[in-house]
């Protein structure tokens, strides 16, 4: 499967997913009118991967500054996709990045891992630079 | 006579706080950049980070439902599809607190859902408004929302006060819609 890399813009993430690795990343900001212009591609490679991905270890990084509220209705489809893939046995690790003093992202975290039982949910403070 | 109108429309912004206001048709482009300059205004005034967001986050929702919602559209076809939405943002300070303003024309007819909606967020308390927030968030999207419901609901989730807003009839077919933000 190829990877898929789109470069941050103003109001979208820098997306790395390397399949072969199973590594997934976003990071930056995710504010556009409508979230299927950046999530869309998204999950168009995401689903096909989860479905073929038992028994891997697979490791997603959110570094997320800031979003809104359309992006965090696709966040939660994605997680919602993700917890089905581990309960189908991929072994899913999310590391979910905030800088100390942002309670909106960590609280963001916090809701999001509430829902999963099956995805292995790490709040992770970043160290401030 | 030009610059004393213009001083004397600019010292009614100043004497009300306004950082900035914007009337006009708004874009995704303005949009940034606009939020840009209030980000980089809030950091230099040492506004501590979880307030910088909760401002940004209410100046985007707000700004992208006029986008999304506005009844005052301009359509059209410049070798690309085209379209803009009128309203109107403003960001000041009053006694300590930022307040963030959005007003735009809707029709008439949309005008007892939104009141509804916004009457049942102005009910809810922190948790009730968090808890409903979650419940929408899992929920499939509504037909013909593009995703406002959760737009205003995380506009009330920052909001340090109950949202205040109100409708001011233009004719039978639109209103002029308000809505004030506090932080």
């Amino acid at each position: 499967m190829d990877n898929l890399k789109i470069p941050a813009t103003e109001r979208s993430p820098d997306v790395d997913f390397d399949f072969a690795a199973g590594r997934l990343s976003l990071r930056g900001e995710s504010y556009p009118e409508d979230a299927s212009t950046v999530f869309g591609p998204i999950f168009a490679v995401l689903e096909p991967f989860l479905d073929n991905a038992e028994n891997r270890d697979i490791r997603f990084d959110f570094e997320l500054i800031y979003f809104n509220s359309s992006s965090a209705k696709a966040l939660m489809n994605m997680f919602q996709m993700m917890e089905n893939a581990a309960g189908r046995g991929v072994r899913l690790e999310v590391n979910w990045y905030f800088a100390p003093d942002d309670e909106t992202m960590k609280e963001f975290g916090e809701d999001f891992a509430e829902d999963l039982k099956s995805v292995t949910f790490n709040l992770v403070a970043t160290t401030p630079s | 006579m030009l610059a004393k109108d213009y001083r004397e429309f600019k010292t009614i912004l100043d004497t009300r706080g306004v950082i900035f206001s914007f009337s006009g048709y708004l874009s995704e482009g303005i949009l940034y950049s606009l939020g840009d300059a209030l980000r980089h205004k809030m950091a230099l005034e040492d506004t501590d980070l979880t307030t910088i967001k909760k401002v940004f986050s209410v100046f985007i929702e707000q700004a992208q439902n006029i986008i999304r919602y506005s009844a005052e559209k301009l359509r059209g076809n410049i070798g690309k599809a085209v379209e803009l939405s009128s309203g109107m943002v403003t960001i000041g300070t009053d006694r300590g607190k930022f307040f963030i303003v959005c007003a735009n024309i809707i029709l008439t007819e949309d005008v007892p859902r939104l009141r509804d909606r916004l009457q049942q967020l102005q009910r809810m308390d922190k948790d009730e408004i968090k808890a409903h927030y979650k419940e929408k968030l899992r929920e499939p999207p509504e037909e013909r929302s593009r995703g406002a419901t959760i737009g205003l609901i995380e506009i009330a989730r920052r909001a340090s006060d109950p949202i205040e807003f109100d409708f001011d009839p233009i004719d039978e077919h639109q209103q002029f819609f308000c809505m004030k933000v506090s932080i």
